[in-house]
C-alpha cells in the first residue's frame, strides 16, 4: 500500500524521546552543493585525459564565460522555481532581449545608456504579464509561461518579418569582450553576480519571503507576508535576467537570431534542479544552482569537444535532470539522516 | 431519539443543476465548434463538402489523440510533457523505417503503440512508484525522447510508407474519413474504460489521492496504467501525424505540446484533476484546429497565429477553471 | 473464512479471549521513535478506548493495526492467528476496518461508489454496473439509519457531518472482526446515531477500538481503556474503576491541576474597544456585533461550521464581509489581508486553524517561522543576521515556554506541541495588541496547553486583547472572560464571567435553550 500524505510521519518529536538528535543535519542543499562542486572539478581534471587542451586555464576561462549566461538565466529560473512556479518563457524573452538590442539600439547608438535598460523594462513587462496570469487568472505557471512564450515568439516573428537585423550595441560588446584585472569581464561579472544572487536569495528579507511563499502560500498570507508582491516579482526578475542574457548573447556573437534562446530553457531548469532546489518550491540555494550551471556548461564543452552529435547531448542532458530528480528526493535524505544518528 | 443534527443549517445541495451540468460537460465546446464551423462555412462555402470535412478531421486527428492522452493524465491530476517526445520518436521511426502495405501499416501501428507504452511505463514508474512530480519527471523523459528522435533522424527528411499516408487519410466509400473512424474507436474504448474500476479510480485519484488509497484503490497501479494508456494514445497520435505529413521531423511533436493542454482546457477538463472527459477534449482539439483554418481564411498572417494560440490557451484555462467553480457553487 | 460470532462475546478482559491483540509493538521513523513498546488487546463485543496525549503514539499504533505501516518489532494476533497486514486492503479482507479522522472519502464519486470501493459490482466487459452500485449503496445506508442520504449524491457536496457518517458507515460495514474509530465525533454534533451503530456492531461480536480526546464520550460508550504515553502502553484499565484524575495522571505522568484561575480584568470601560464589529454580514454570517476591549479574553463557542471560520477570516481580511463595519481602536477599517491587519492601528495578529497546512513552513527553521511577520527586525541593513533572528525569536519563544534550543531546527522536525508554541510565539512577536486565535491549543498535549493558556493570560494582563475560538468547551470555561455562542452564523447568546459553564454553552451552541436537549447531550 502506498504511504500517502495523510498517513504522514508521526507527530512524535523531540519532546518525548530523550532528545538524542543534535542539530548537525544532512541537508539536501549542502549535499548537492558540495557534490556538484566536486563533480565540476573532477570533470575538468578528467577532461584533460581526453584532450590535453581541455583542462587548461584558457579552457576554464571559456567555460566560465559561457557559464555566465546560464548562471544569470538560472538565477531567474531558480527564483521562479523557489516560489513553486516554472518559467518556460525564457527562450522567447532571451530572443526578445537580443532582437530589441540589435534592432532598437544597434551598434554605435549614443542613447544606449537609456535604451538598453528600456529593453530590460520591456522584457520585465512580459514577466509581469506572466505573473498576472499566474496570480490573478490562476493559470498554472508552466502553462501561462508557455503561452506567453508562444505569444512573444510570434510577436517577434511578425516584428522582424522572419529576419532579424542590426548589430550588437557597444555596451554589450564591451561587457563580453573586455578584460578586468587580467580576467575576461564576464568571469568577473559571474563571480559578482553569484555572490549578489546568493545574498539576495538567502540573506535578505525578500529572499526569506520567497522561501515562505514557496513552502506554503496560505501560511505565508496568514503570517502577514505580502504574498501578492512576493509572487509578482519572480517572473519579472526571470524575464529581466533573460533579457539581459539576450543582450549579452548578441554582444558575444554580434547578432540576434529568432532561435537564439531555444537552447537555454532546459539547461536553466536542469541547473536549478541539479543544484539541489526542490522543483516543488521552497528549497534550495543559489550557490547550488551556480554549481549546477557550471557543471552543465563543462559537460556541454566536453560533449562538443568529443564531437558527439546533438541528439546524444540532449539525451545526456535529460538523463542528468532525471538523475538529479531521483537523487534529490526527500525520502532519500530522510534515510541518510537516520543513518547518521 | 432527538435528532439534533437535522436542525443544523444545511448549506449544501447535493446535486448540480441541469444548466450547470450542461455547461460543465461537453455541451458547451460542441456548441462553440458548431458556431465556428458556421463561420468557416460562410467564409469558405466549400467547407461543407465531404472532401474538406475529411481534410479537417485528418488535420484534427493527431492533436485530438494526443490531447486525449493528455486528458487522461490531467484527470488523474498530473501533467505530461512527454507527449511531444513520443510523437517525435514515432514520426521519425515511421519515416526512417517505412513498412509498406496493410501488413506493414499494422506493424507500424503496433510499433507506435509500443513506443508510447514504453515511455508511458517509464513515466508511470517515475511518477507513480518513485513519486516524482509529474511535470519534472515528464520534462526529463520528453528531453530524452527528443534526443532519441534526433539520434534516429538528424534533420527533417525520410518518407512514411505510402500505404499509410494514403489509406489513413482517405475516405471509405468516398464519404467516411478513416481518421474519423480511428477517433471513434478511441472514443469507444474510452467509454468502456471510464466505466471500469480503472476509470472510476482514475477520477478518484485525481480528486484526492490519499483518500483513494485509504478507500482501497491501488493508486500506484492506476497512475502507472494511466501513463501507459496515455502513452499509447500519443503513439497513435504520432502514427496519424506521420500519415498526415508523410515525412519525418525529429521535432514533429513539439508544436503539439502546448496545444494538447489548450485542447484539454477548452474541453472543460479541470487542470486540478478529477473532472473532465475525452469527448470534450477531442471537441476542444477540433475547435483549435478549426480556429487555425478560420484565422487563415480570414487572412491573418501566419506570423501571428502563435499569438492567437497563446491567447486561446490562457482563455481556455481560465474558462475551464471558471466552469469548475460554477459547478462547485451550485 | 473467519468466525464472526465468538461464543463468549460477553466477559472480562483477558488476552485469551482477545479478538485482536498486539504485544511489544515498536516503530521508529528515522531517528524518531514513534512507538516504543505498545501492547493492546481488544475483546470481541466490547468497546475499547485508546487514550493518550498528542504524540503519545496513538496514530502510529492505529496505522500499524490498520496495516498502513509495518512495525519494526512486536507481533499481532487476530482471533488466535498471526496478523501482519501489509496494506489497508489486506487488513480489510481480514475484516479489520477503520474510520479515519481525516476522512478518506473521494469527493467526486457518489456516496454509493465510496461505500463500495474498491469492489464495485460488475456488469459485462468488466464494466461497473451503475444500477447495482446504487442499489447496494442504498441498502448499506438503510441498514445504518441513513436512508435520508441519496446514494447517487456526490460526496463532496454533502455536509461535513454527513461525510463523517458515511466514513463511519463504510468502516462498520467492512468490519466483521475489528472496527477502529479514530476521533469519530470530530464533526458530529451529537453521538446518538454513532453510539447506536457502535452498539449494533458490538452485538454482532465486533471488537471496537475507540480513539477520542473527549473523556465524557469515552466513558459513555467504552468499558475499558489503554493509555499510551511516550510510545509505551502505561496501563490497560477498566473504565469503571478509574477516575478522571487517574486517567489524566496516566496520560500526563503527573497530577492534573484543573481549576479556573480567577483573573482580574484590567479593562476600564472608558477605553476605546480594540476591535468593534457592527452588523457584520456575509458568507454565512448574519448581523454579528461585538466589542473586544484591551485586557480582555473573549471566547467563541460553536459547533463545527457555524460561521466561526468566516468570522475570523473576515476580521483579518482573508474574506470580505458583504455589509457591516469593523472598527479598530475606534476607527473604521477595511483589511486587504492579514498583513494589513497587522499594520492597522494597534495591530491584529491571526493564528489559523490548521497548523500544518495554514501555519508552519516546514523546511524553514523554527526561528524563521516565529519572526517571519517582522523579518525586518532580524536584519542589519539589508541583510538578515542569524544571531539577531534567533534573539528576536527567543524573546517570543520565552513567552510560550518554548525551549530555545529548538529554534534552529526546521520546524517540520518538531513535535506538534512545539510547532503550535512557535505559531503562538509568532503572533506575540508581531507586537500586535489584538490576537485572533483559532483553536489555539488544537491537537496539543496537556502540558503544552497550560503553557499556551499562561501566555494568553499574560498577554491580556499586559493590556492585550484576545479573541479565540475553541473546539473544546473546558478551554473556553478556563480561559474566557466573556464568551459568544455562535449558531448558524448568528450570535445566539453572550456570557460573562461565572455564567460561562459547559452546560450553558452547550445549550446556546445547539441554537436553542431547551433543558431536555441540554441534558440529553451532556449525559
Amino acid at each position: 500500500m502506498t504511504a500517502t500524505s495523510k498517513t504522514a510521519p508521526p507527530e512524535t518529536g523531540f519532546t518525548q524521546n530523550g532528545d538524542t538528535r543534535g542539530s548537525a543535519r544532512v541537508t539536501r542543499e549542502t549535499v548537492s552543493t558540495v557534490s556538484v562542486a566536486i563533480l565540476c572539478v573532477m570533470l575538468l581534471l578528467s577532461a584533460r585525459l581526453i584532450n590535453p587542451a581541455l583542462g587548461s586555464w584558457s579552457q576554464v576561462e571559456t567555460v566560465l564565460v559561457l557559464g555566465f549566461f546560464l548562471v544569470v538565466l538560472s538565477f531567474g529560473q531558480g527564483v521562479v522555481i523557489l516560489t513553486g512556479g516554472l518559467d518556460l518563457s525564457l527562450p522567447a524573452t532571451i530572443t526578445m532581449g537580443g532582437i530589441l538590442a540589435t534592432s532598437w539600439v544597434g551598434a554605435g547608438n549614443p542613447g544606449e545608456w537609456y535604451l538598453l535598460p528600456g529593453v530590460l523594462v520591456a522584457c520585465g513587462l512580459v514577466g509581469l504579464a506572466t505573473s498576472a496570469g499566474v496570480i490573478w487568472l490562476r493559470v498554472p505557471p508552466f502553462i501561462m509561461s508557455m503561452a506567453m512564450s508562444i505569444i512573444v515568439a510570434s510577436g517577434l516573428l511578425g516584428y522582424t518579418r522572419g529576419t532579424p537585423r542590426g548589430a550588437a550595441p557597444d555596451a554589450a560588446v564591451v561587457l563580453m569582450k573586455s578584460h578586468v584585472f587580467g580576467l575576461p569581464t564576464p568571469v568577473v561579472a559571474l563571480v559578482i553576480f553569484a555572490i549578489a544572487g546568493w545574498l539576495f536569495q538567502s540573506r535578505t528579507v525578500y529572499g526569506r519571503y520567497l522561501y515562505a511563499v514557496g513552502t506554503n502560500v496560505d501560511a505565508a498570507r496568514n503570517a502577514g507576508v505580502p504574498v501578492t508582491l512576493i509572487r509578482i516579482l519572480p517572473y519579472v526578475i526571470s524575464a529581466v535576467c533573460a533579457g539581459f542574457v539576450g543582450i549579452a548573447l548578441v554582444g558575444y556573437s554580434n547578432g540576434a537570431t529568432l532561435r537564439m534562446g531555444d537552447d537555454y530553457l532546459l539547461p536553466s531548469i536542469a541547473a536549478v534542479v541539479i543544484g539541489g532546489s526542490s522543483i516543488l518550491g521552497g528549497r534550495g540555494t543559489f550557490l547550488g544552482t551556480v554549481g549546477g550551471a557550471l557543471l552543465l556548461t563543462i559537460l556541454g564543452t566536453i560533449i562538443s569537444a568529443l564531437g558527439l552529435e546533438f541528439g546524444l547531448r540532449t539525451i545526456i542532458e535529460g538523463s542528468i535532470i532525471l538523475f538529479a530528480l531521483l537523487v534529490l528526493r526527500e525520502e532519500l535524505f530522510q534515510k541518510l539522516r537516520s543513518f547518521g544518528r | 431519539m432527538t435528532e439534533v443534527q437535522l436542525q443544523q443549517p444545511a448549506f449544501h445541495d447535493s446535486r448540480p443543476g441541469l444548466v450547470t451540468r450542461l455547461l460543465t460537460g461537453a455541451g458547451l465546446i460542441v456548441m462553440v465548434y458548431v458556431l465556428l464551423y458556421v463561420l468557416y462555412a460562410v467564409q469558405q462555402p466549400k467547407a461543407l463538402t465531404s472532401y474538406s470535412i475529411a481534410a479537417l478531421i485528418n488535420n484534427t486527428a493527431p492533436l485530438a489523440l494526443a490531447a486525449a492522452g493528455q486528458a487522461i493524465i490531467v484527470i488523474s491530476r498530473g501533467f505530461d510533457l512527454s507527449v511531444a517526445g513520443v510523437i517525435s520518436i514515432c514520426n521519425v521511426v515511421l519515416a526512417v523505417y517505412p513498412l509498406e502495405g496493410p501488413g506493414g501499416a499494422a506493424v507500424s501501428v503496433l510499433i507506435c503503440l509500443a513506443i508510447g507504452a514504453a515511455v508511458g511505463v517509464m513515466n508511470g514508474y517515475l511518477v507513480a512508484v518513485l513519486k516524482l512530480q509529474s511535470i519534472a519527471a515528464t520534462l526529463a523523459t520528453m528531453i530524452i525522447c527528443q534526443g532519441i528522435a534526433l539520434v534516429i533522424l538528424k534533420a527533417p527528411g525520410g518518407s512514411v510508407a505510402e500505404w499509410i499516408s494514403y489509406e489513413m487519410t482517405d475516405r471509405l466509400w468516398g464519404v467516411i474519413p478513416v481518421s474519423g473512424l480511428v477517433l471513434s474507436a478511441v472514443l469507444l474504448i474510452w467509454m468502456v474504460l471510464r466505466r471500469t474500476s480503472f476509470g472510476i479510480s482514475l477520477y478518484a485519484i485525481g480528486a484526492d489521492e490519499s483518500a483513494a488509497a485509504l478507500s482501497g484503490i491501488n493508486t500506484t497501479r492506476v497512475r502507472l496504467l494511466a501513463h501507459v494508456v496515455a502513452g499509447c494514445a500519443y503513439g497513435l497520435a504520432g502514427f496519424m501525424l506521420s500519415a498526415q505529413t508523410a515525412t519525418g521531423n525529429p521535432s514533429a511533436g513539439t508544436p503539439l505540446l502546448m496545444l494538447t493542454f489548450a485542447a484539454v482546457a477548452l474541453g472543460g477538463t479541470s487542470l486540478s484533476g478529477g473532472r473532465g472527459g475525452i469527448f470534450a477534449t477531442m471537441a476542444g482539439a477540433a475547435t483549435l484546429t478549426l480556429l487555425q483554418k478560420v484565422l487563415f481564411s480570414a487572412g491573418i498572417a501566419s506570423f501571428y497565429t502563435g499569438m492567437f494560440q497563446g491567447a486561446v490557451l490562457i482563455l481556455a484555462v481560465v474558462f475551464s477553471a471558471f466552469l469548475v467553480r460554477l459547478g462547485d457553487r451550485k | 473464512m473467519f468466525d464472526n460470532q465468538p461464543e463468549h462475546s460477553i466477559g472480562g478482559t483477558g488476552a485469551d479471549r482477545a479478538a485482536l491483540s498486539a504485544a511489544g509493538l515498536h516503530k521508529a521513523y528515522g531517528a524518531t521513535v514513534a512507538l516504543e513498546h505498545a501492547d493492546i488487546s481488544l475483546v470481541a463485543g466490547k468497546v475499547h478506548a485508546l487514550l493518550g496525549e498528542n504524540g503519545a503514539g496513538k496514530s502510529t499504533l492505529v496505522r500499524i493495526l490498520t496495516g498502513a505501516v509495518a512495525p519494526d518489532a512486536g507481533g499481532m494476533m487476530l482471533n488466535g492467528k498471526p496478523y501482519a497486514p501489509h496494506s489497508l486492503l489486506d487488513a480489510r479482507t481480514r475484516k479489520v476496518a477503520t474510520a479515519f479522522q481525516e476522512l478518506s472519502l473521494i469527493p467526486n464519486l457518489s456516496v454509493a461508489q465510496n461505500l463500495l470501493l474498491p469492489n464495485l459490482p460488475r456488469a459485462f466487459a468488466s464494466m461497473v454496473s451503475t444500477r447495482r452500485t446504487l442499489e447496494a449503496g442504498a441498502e448499506i445506508l438503510a441498514r445504518h439509519g441513513l436512508d435520508r442520504i441519496d446514494p447517487a449524491a456526490e460526496v463532496g457536496r454533502l455536509a461535513l457531518a454527513d461525510r463523517q457518517r458515511i466514513e463511519i458507515t463504510r468502516a462498520i460495514d467492512n468490519a466483521g472482526q475489528v472496527l477502529i474509530l479514530d476521533e469519530p465525533t470530530a464533526s458530529l454534533a451529537e453521538t446518538d446515531w454513532l453510539f447506536d451503530q457502535i452498539r449494533k456492531a458490538t452485538q454482532r461480536g465486533v471488537a471496537v477500538l475507540y480513539i477520542s480526546h473527549r473523556l465524557a464520550e469515552v466513558r459513555e460508550i467504552c468499558t475499558e481503556a489503554t493509555v499510551l504515553r511516550n510510545g509505551t502502553t502505561i496501563a490497560s484499565v477498566d473504565l469503571g474503576d478509574a477516575s478522571d484524575g487517574d486517567i489524566f495522571e496516566m496520560m500526563v505522568g503527573r497530577k492534573f491541576a484543573h481549576q479556573r484561575k480567577p483573573r482580574v480584568m484590567r479593562s476600564a470601560s472608558g477605553e476605546a474597544a480594540r476591535l468593534a464589529v457592527m452588523d457584520l454580514c456575509g458568507h454565512d454570517l448574519q448581523d454579528m456585533s461585538f466589542e473586544l476591549r484591551p485586557g480582555e479574553i473573549l471566547g467563541v463557542a460553536a459547533l463545527e461550521g457555524q460561521g466561526q471560520q468566516e468570522l475570523f477570516r473576515m476580521l483579518v481580511g482573508i474574506e470580505r464581509p458583504h455589509s457591516g463595519r469593523i472598527e479598530v481602536d475606534g476607527a473604521p477599517v477595511k483589511f486587504s489581508g492579514p498583513r494589513d491587519a497587522l499594520k492597522i492601528g494597534s495591530g491584529i495578529a491571526y493564528l489559523p486553524e490548521e497548523r500544518k497546512t495554514e501555519g508552519i513552513f516546514s523546511g524553514l527553521s523554527a526561528a524563521t517561522n516565529v519572526v517571519l511577520p517582522v523579518m525586518g527586525q532580524a536584519a542589519r541593513g539589508i541583510l538578515i543576521s542569524h544571531g539577531r533572528e534567533i534573539s528576536v525569536a527567543q524573546a517570543a519563544a520565552d513567552r510560550v515556554e518554548m525551549n530555545p534550543r529548538y529554534l534552529s531546527f526546521p520546524i517540520g522536525d518538531l513535535s506538534g506541541g512545539n510547532q503550535q508554541k512557535a505559531l503562538i510565539a509568532r503572533t506575540l512577536a508581531t507586537g500586535a495588541q489584538t490576537l485572533l486565535l483559532f483553536d489555539p491549543s488544537r491537537g496539543v498535549d496537556v502540558g503544552t496547553k497550560q503553557s499556551i493558556y499562561a501566555a494568553i493570560r499574560a498577554f491580556a494582563d499586559d493590556g492585550g486583547a484576545v479573541l479565540f475560538y475553541s473546539s473544546e468547551l473546558p478551554e473556553i470555561v478556563q480561559l474566557a472572560d466573556r464568551c459568544l455562542a455562535l449558531y448558524g452564523g448568528r450570535i445566539t447568546r453572550r456570557f460573562k464571567g461565572a455564567e460561562i459553564t459547559e452546560q450553558s454553552l452547550v445549550a446556546a451552541m445547539l441554537g436553542h435553550v431547551t433543558p431536555e436537549i441540554t441534558e440529553g447531550v451532556l449525559a
